[in-house]
């Protein structure tokens, strides 16, 4: 389990994995952030594949590597050995061509407190080459979809954190994009603002963008995502469906009925529901 | 190149929208001017002091004023608050050359510089201070000004993007004050003591200073006027290349 030599094994320069459809497939992608002194193993060498049409799940305690993860599938963050493809391109080898096929809202809304909401919008067209007037059409396009036309053409500073989150999705869709990262989406959402981003992000996915969301609520995992994965300490720990998640605890534990997806977790991690709640948050269904 | 332009005007409603950041680079300056020659101006009598060629002592201090406008490099906190909100990363994300993300700060900081720089030359022709070398000096002098804010800029960005921290590059901004003094600032060049002589000529900052007086105090003096250009040139470009090493490994 702990034995680093394989995983992080380097492959060489222009390795081509076998299928390159999947939208996200990582290999043995390893993150050090490295002071002089010591050096912090964010990320240990993992394995993902996400295909192409769904809503995948990445689910993991504080501090298990989600964010890191997606950094570096987003080309934010410079990967310190493994591959990774997102839409069929090599994140490494052409992060231009990946930053055009994808959206990505972080995990600190990501915005300029000092424009409008429309603005904010508009910039973000521009910068994917639309035209002027092509930008001003998407961002009211935009606007109507978030809820946010009555706020548009206020500064961004007088949004509360639900509005930001919502502006911050919308600003991830100017461009269509093929892949939608979002790294926990509801998080600081109250129960109807969380509903509204659910609606949206089932109804992006049913018009074919595939999204990657990490979450720190399992019902949301539950509800959403058609595939998850658990990362722990910087490692995959399960990965499956949710229910055939659910089922395989069932069986490995001869339960009688199917545990929740919490169950699943706290087993993935080892953690006791005691020594967890400081970590994990439920949604009440 | 649209994309820099695109980012260069959401730098310029950002600057415009926080007014209170960009009035004290137009008041700091006039104060030190008046202070200035309030204290010099008795000692360097317009009638009897060659090296002003006939102005007063406020003509004379104007370049340091107007540099000391070009220094406050206010965009690259500005820089530093994109990092911290996330907006940066948000950029990074975005397909567009790293460049770009820089030298859209850069133009803003140019248009910005033009502005004050204009602001300051207009009150000081309010109050008689006249520019030796006409109409087409008046708009050199400005440029170099604004230039000089530009390699200004660039250089706060350095440690904005380095430090990600908004104290650091405050306090590196104040790397620029003793600059501002290894100058001939108060007297010409060869009036000064041997040891200042030396440091004020190895400062590049004086010899944008002395482009600038010389466009004031005297008609073209080209020799002066290209060597505040050339130095001017090279630094922004140094500053340039820097920012986007620096913004291409941004980890
Ligand atoms: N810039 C950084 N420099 C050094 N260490 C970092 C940096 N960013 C994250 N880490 C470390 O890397 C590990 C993984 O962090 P990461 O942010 O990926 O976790 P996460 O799963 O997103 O957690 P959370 O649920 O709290 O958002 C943590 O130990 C964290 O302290
Ligand atoms: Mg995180």
């Amino acid at each position: 389990m702990d034995d680093l030599g394989s995983v992080v094994a380097r492959r060489p320069p222009g390795y081509e994995p076998a299928g390159t459809s999947a939208a996200v497939q990582a290999e043995a992608l390893v993150k050090h952030y490295g002071g002089r002194t010591s050096v912090i193993e964010a990320v240990r060498g993992v394995d993902l594949t996400v295909e192409a049409g769904e809503v995948f799940g990445f689910l993991g305690p504080n501090g298990a590597g989600k964010s890191t993860t997606m950094r570096m599938l987003t080309t934010l963050l410079s990967i310190t050995s493994g591959t990774a493809r997102v839409a069929g391109v090599d994140v490494a080898g052409d992060p231009d061509a990946v930053r055009r096929r994808i959206g990505v809202a972080l995990q600190e809304a990501g915005l300029d407190p000092r424009q409008t909401g429309r603005e904010l919008l508009v910039l973000q067209g521009r910068l994917f080459d639309l035209s002027a007037a092509e930008a001003a059409a998407r961002a009211e396009e935009l606007l109507a979809l978030v809820e946010l036309e009555e706020a548009a053409d206020r500064c961004i500073k007088g949004y509360s954190g639900g509005m930001k989150r919502r502006l911050d999705l919308a600003s991830a869709l100017v461009h269509r994009p093929e892949v939608l990262f979002l790294d926990e989406p509801t998080t600081g959402l109250d129960p109807a603002s969380r509903l509204t981003i659910w609606d949206e992000v089932r109804r992006i996915n049913k018009r074919g963008t595939t999204v990657f969301l990490t979450t720190q609520y399992l019902e949301e995992a539950d509800q959403l995502c058609d595939r998850l994965a658990i990362i722990d300490g910087g490692l995959i720990v399960r990965e499956g469906t949710p229910a055939g998640l659910k089922s395989e605890l069932r069986e490995r534990r001869g339960l009688a009925s199917d545990p929740t997806l919490d169950d699943v977790f706290l087993d993935a991690t080892g953690r006791t529901r005691d020594r967890a709640a400081g970590d994990v948050q439920e949604v009440a269904p | 190149m649209r994309q820099t332009w695109v980012l260069g005007q959401r730098a310029l409603r950002e600057a415009a929208r926080t007014p209170e950041a960009l009035l004290p680079t137009l008041f700091i300056p006039l104060f030190f001017l008046v202070v200035n020659v309030g204290q010099a101006g008795k000692i360097f009598p317009a009638a009897h002091t060659s090296f002003l060629h006939g102005q007063g002592y406020g003509a004379f201090q104007l370049p340091s004023s107007l540099l000391l406008a070009g220094s406050f490099g206010t965009a690259a906190l500005f820089l530093v608050e994109d990092i911290e909100g996330g907006y940066f990363d948000k950029l990074r994300a975005s397909p567009v050359p790293r460049t770009a993300i820089v030298l859209g700060r850069l133009i803003a900081e140019s248009v910005k510089g033009l502005v004050i720089a204009t602001g300051l030359v207009v009150l000081a022709l309010v109050f008689g201070i006249s520019i030796a070398s006409g109409p087409a000096g008046f708009v050199i002098l400005i440029a170099l000004t604004a230039l000089w804010s530009v390699v200004f800029v660039g250089f706060m960005q350095l440690i904005a993007l380095k430090t990600r921290s908004a104290a650091a590059t405050q306090s590196a901004g104040l790397v620029f004050f003793p600059l501002l003094f290894l100058t001939p600032n108060f007297v010409p060049r060869h009036m000064l003591t041997r040891p200042m002589e030396i440091a004020a000529t190895l400062n590049p900052v004086t010899y944008v200073m002395e482009a600038v007086r010389s466009l004031i105090l005297q008609d073209f003096v080209w020799t002066s006027i290209l060597r505040g250009f050339g130095v001017v040139a090279v630094l922004g470009a140094v500053m340039i290349a820097l920012n986007v090493r620096l913004i291409q490994r941004y980890d």
